[in-house]
């Protein structure tokens, strides 16, 4: 466990290019916190669809999170299952390693999986369970993949948990298989985690250019691709304050080039499928994808425009995590709404570059969480919609103020250019929904004006 | 909007050709068995051979049914005013509890962490709850903090009082301040051992700082009240209907945590973070009321026998009162702690409900149900079935104890419709599975993570209880009393009577039923 962690501080400090950037912000006492890094590493893996993933530690951390989540399978539903070794107070004084391998033989047996992911939580790091003796003993004995994912949840924040889960990806998945037939040589989508089928859209596109989707990682995954991820020529980092040390190892490993890039807004689609394609060196693949994305932006053209007419001018202030507090900025400009306020907690420094480049001067900076700091900037602002996630919509209904979901329970997909159509539809069904007069105008009865004119 | 586009929302759009294909694709190098294999393993999962094996199984919870301690707790703290809950450990599992609770009741939970790290494994834990109850105040300005613990910090065996007094000692938190806290690790218990907790630290915590003393039906404006603890209560509305039920007797009474002011506060355009909850100021008063009366039992037990012990206070403890008769006992027992008469504008809408249970017993007489929940829950679920003539087969409670499992026994033996329920306490949704394909039943009533069992048992699911996720607005309609009996007898006749409209072939899809 100790080297993992020095390898993710060291090489990787945050995703940032600059060894010397800061370190993983440090969750404050006292504040309204976001996940565990235990919630980090199985929001990575559990996408992987055909594997079992068995939380060893009280019956909660599963219970508290099993089948939560948006990502969506287009098959096998093992991952969907709260697999748990559910510690009680014997198990905490007298060890549940026993336990653990049990309960490993139990699900190798009973519902035989390509792969078993172990994931060890704060309990069972405090009384020093082996995680990796257990997985290796079991893993040797069953013939069987299983992988322990040392991520408790006092390690740190949920991003770190993503990158610790990267790790385990490197350490014992990827480079451990090979194609039983012959697979073109493709991309590798890093960081993509099909939620609400936003994959699918995406590998819709590919496909119709002839780029091979090689290893989704890890959206609608079945174990096994992603064990073959090497072969890939390219690899694109969806979300790069989760995977791209995962990017950048494969690159020093196995030589695969890797760049970042987003599917929210169509420009930024239009710029990863030609990059795809320039890295895979392919003209005629070029020439394809260059018509298929003048195609789409036309065809967005003529379908948005009773859109843009409803959204132009419209000012939204986005709180979200990772890579889409920059690439949905270039959705939403796309759209004609103007971004006056974002999140930057959960961005790289290279996000919130990106960020700067694609917002004006007087767009404010929101660097940490809590409901009333977002809602103070929507109120300065004078915004008109805020988009974040689950924890904040129902504070946003409480103000009154148009939100969208933008997170990972979210149902609507938002990638590629029928996303951007649909971010639109939400958009302007969210704005234009006539419960938001209702809710401002006083009863009839009180004469008094309502506080905040929008 | 003239130009509205059709843009096909997912449940259509991964249907359309492309998409199928897609999937299609995939299966050629990806499968790691075939599709016959895995109908065979599929059909393997819904024989007797493989229930067996799974209620063998020892090691392996599948689909746990319980949420932890803490959860309980931070529920319990939202039932007081200005309190803001603060739990003690690593952060996500305070993420969690926010999300979970948010996505049931739809509102926002507020709850504040002492984030724990690595650091705070080595070195214990008091820095951080310094630093913590310190941020809270500057940041959430509470009147009260409720301090409960994970997992993290029970192991590590963080001492909460010492932390608490030393906080106060070093200025970063003052006196004013009550901080009640309780112990509440995820690995012993359920949500409801730490509601249960944290309600008695709080009683208690407030009491001792007063400095009075108990004396049961008297003292000042309080002689003459009831005390009513309502426990782990996913329902707002079943707060509403037993306030409506207290009116009508014209009895004064004090809510021993009240959180339904959190979890059902108005839109107005301004988000507080505190909203309702019972009067800190309220609780040592209560001491001396005139007995205490709470709707649950094994959720409140260790702050029923505080009251009973340290206020010395008549206690009258029921299940959760849902149908005719538990509601009865509830009257009864108001009007016999109050001394007051029962109100006749319950009894007739006692006879009404009795009406309606009338007007739909053809369609639930020996319909057969599989029941998962909380142990209160379903004392009043199964009291409630066997009323109606609805027989309950299988019943699973993942937090039940040996007490719970002897009542419920017990209940089920007087009556004829529950001569073939079997009773499982610690076992999980996974069991459920399979009692539900190996015995099959009409009905399964339970939470919303008994979806998964029902569907593969293909039985329709009534959401009942906690966590109801993917369903609006079903805990704002009280399932107590007898108005809670016409709402639970409508949902379960009307799912029943769907279903006929649904098997109907034609010549018996009759207008009126």
């Amino acid at each position: 466990m100790e080297s993992i962690r020095n390898d993710v501080f060291d090489a990787q400090a945050c995703g940032s290019l600059t060894p010397k950037s800061k370190p993983c912000p440090r969750p404050k006492p006292g504040e309204a916190a976001g996940g565990c890094s235990f919630d980090g590493a199985q929001i990575t893996l559990l996408p992987i669809m055909d594997a079992a993933h068995l939380v060893h530690g009280p019956a909660a951390c599963a219970g508290n999170s099993w089948e939560s989540r948006g990502a969506l399978s287009s098959g096998p539903s093992l991952s969907q299952y709260g697999f748990t070794t559910d510690l009680n107070d014997n198990d905490i004084i007298f060890g549940g390693e026993k336990k653990l391998k049990d309960s490993i033989d139990y699900i190798a047996g009973r519902f035989m999986p390509p792969a078993i992911f172990v994931y060890a939580t704060c309990v069972t790091a405090l009384i020093g369970e082996d995680l990796d003796a257990v997985c290796k003993e079991a893993a040797g004995r069953l013939g069987l993949p299983v992988i322990p994912v040392n991520s408790p949840g006092f390690v740190g924040s949920k991003n770190l948990g993503n990158r610790l889960a990267g790790e385990a990806l490197l350490q014992y998945v990827i480079g451990t298989g090979e194609p039983e037939i012959e697979i073109p040589l493709g991309v590798n989508l890093i960081g993509e985690y099909n939620i609400a089928g936003e994959m699918w859209d995406i590998e819709k596109l590919m496909k119709s250019v002839g780029i091979t989707l090689m290893s989704r990682i890890t959206g609608d995954a079945r174990y096994k691709e992603i064990t073959w991820a090497h072969h890939a020529k390219v690899n694109m980092v969806v979300c790069s304050r989760a995977l791209l040390g995962l990017a950048k190892e494969m690159e020093a490993r196995y030589h695969i080039p890797y760049f970042e890039g987003s599917f929210y807004g169509a420009k930024e689609t239009t710029y990863s499928l030609r990059q795809m394609a320039y890295l895979l060196n392919d003209r005629e693949m070029e020439r394809r994808v260059d018509r298929l994305t003048e195609r789409e932006e036309n065809r967005l053209i003529q379908e948005l425009r009773p859109y843009r007419k409803l959204l132009k001018g419209k000012k939204a202030v986005l709180y979200t995590g990772g890579v889409k507090s920059w690439s949905i900025i270039s959705a939403l400009k796309e759209l004609g709404v103007q971004v006056v306020g974002v999140g930057t907690n959960k961005s790289t420094e290279d996000d919130v570059r990106r960020i700067a480049d694609r917002v004006g001067d007087d767009t404010e900076y929101i660097p940490e969480g809590g409901a009333s700091r977002i809602i103070k900037t929507v109120r300065d602002r004078k915004a008109d919609i805020m988009i974040a996630g689950g924890r904040n919509m129902y504070v946003a209904m409480k103000e009154q103020i148009p939100f969208i979901d933008i997170n990972q329970e979210r149902h609507k997909a938002y990638a590629g250019y029928e996303g951007l159509l649909r971010l639109a539809k939400e958009l302007t069904y969210s704005l234009a929904n006539p419960i938001w007069k209702l809710a401002a105008s006083a009863a009839p009865w009180d004469k008094e004006e309502p506080s905040y004119d929008r | 909007m003239k130009d509205k586009l059709e843009i096909p929302d997912y449940n259509t759009l991964f249907q359309t050709e492309p998409y199928v294909k897609q999937r299609e694709g995939k299966k050629a190098f990806e499968a790691p068995c075939s599709e016959q294999e895995t109908a065979e393993a599929l059909a393997y999962s819904k024989s007797s051979e493989y229930k067996d094996k799974n209620f063998a199984r020892t090691s392996l919870v599948v689909n746990p049914h319980k949420a932890c301690q803490p959860l309980g707790a931070l529920m319990a703290a939202l039932g007081f005013e200005k309190t803001l809950p603060f739990i003690h450990g690593s952060q996500g599992c305070t993420a969690y509890f926010r999300s979970h609770l948010s996505r049931h009741f739809k509102e926002p939970t507020p709850a504040v962490s002492s984030s724990m790290t690595e650091d705070g494994a080595v070195f214990g834990g008091m820095n951080n709850l310094i630093d913590g109850l310190e941020n809270s105040v500057a940041l959430y300005k509470p009147e009260m903090i409720a301090v409960s613990t994970t997992c993290m910090a029970e192991v590590i065996g963080d001492d909460l009082q010492a932390f608490i007094s030393n906080a106060r000692q070093k200025g970063a938190i003052s006196n004013e301040i009550p901080v009640p806290y309780a112990n509440t690790p995820s690995f012993s218990g359920s949500h409801i051992t730490g509601y249960d907790s944290m309600l008695k630290s709080i009683l208690s915590t407030l009491f001792i700082r007063s400095g009075i003393e108990a004396t049961p039906g008297s003292g000042e404006g309080t002689g003459e009240k009831l005390n009513v603890i309502i426990g782990f209560e996913p329902y707002t509305g079943n707060f509403a209907e037993i306030r409506k039920i207290l009116a009508a007797f014209d009895t004064g009474y004090t809510f021993l945590g009240d959180h339904s002011g959190n979890f059902d506060s108005p839109a107005t355009g301004e988000y507080s973070y505190y909203y309702g909850g019972t009067k800190l100021a309220d609780v040592p008063k209560a001491a001396n009321a005139l007995g205490t009366l709470s709707l649950q039992k094994y959720s409140v037990k260790k702050t029923l026998e505080y009251i009973s012990g340290t206020w010395k206070q008549q206690t009258v403890a029921m299940s959760t009162p849902l149908g005719i008769h538990a509601t009865d006992r509830l009257i009864e027992s108001i009007s016999e702690l109050t001394g007051l008469p029962i109100p006749p504008e319950l009894v007739e809408e006692r006879g009404r409900v009795v009406d309606a249970l009338l007007d739909s017993h053809p369609y639930l007489h020996g319909k057969r149900v599989a029941l998962v929940g909380d142990p209160d829950l379903l004392i009043g679920l199964i009291e409630f079935c066997l009323e109606v003539g609805i027989e309950p087969i299988h019943i699973v409670c993942s937090n039940g104890e040996n007490g719970f499992k002897e009542e419920a026994k017990a209940l089920l033996a007087a009556s004829p419709y529950g001569a073939e329920t079997t009773v499982h306490i610690g076992n999980d949704l996974w069991h459920m599975r399979s009692l539900l394909i190996d015995d099959p039943v009409d009905l399964a009533i339970g939470s919303s993570h008994l979806k998964f069992a029902a569907k593969d048992a293909d039985v329709p699911l009534i959401r009942v209880g906690f966590p109801v996720f993917d369903r609006h607005h079903l805990h704002r309609y009280p399932i107590i009393g007898y108005q809670g009996a016409l709402n639970l007898l409508t949902t379960i006749v009307n799912t029943i009577l769907q279903g006929l409209d649904e098997d109907s072939s034609g010549f018996n899809h009759d207008l009126v039923r």
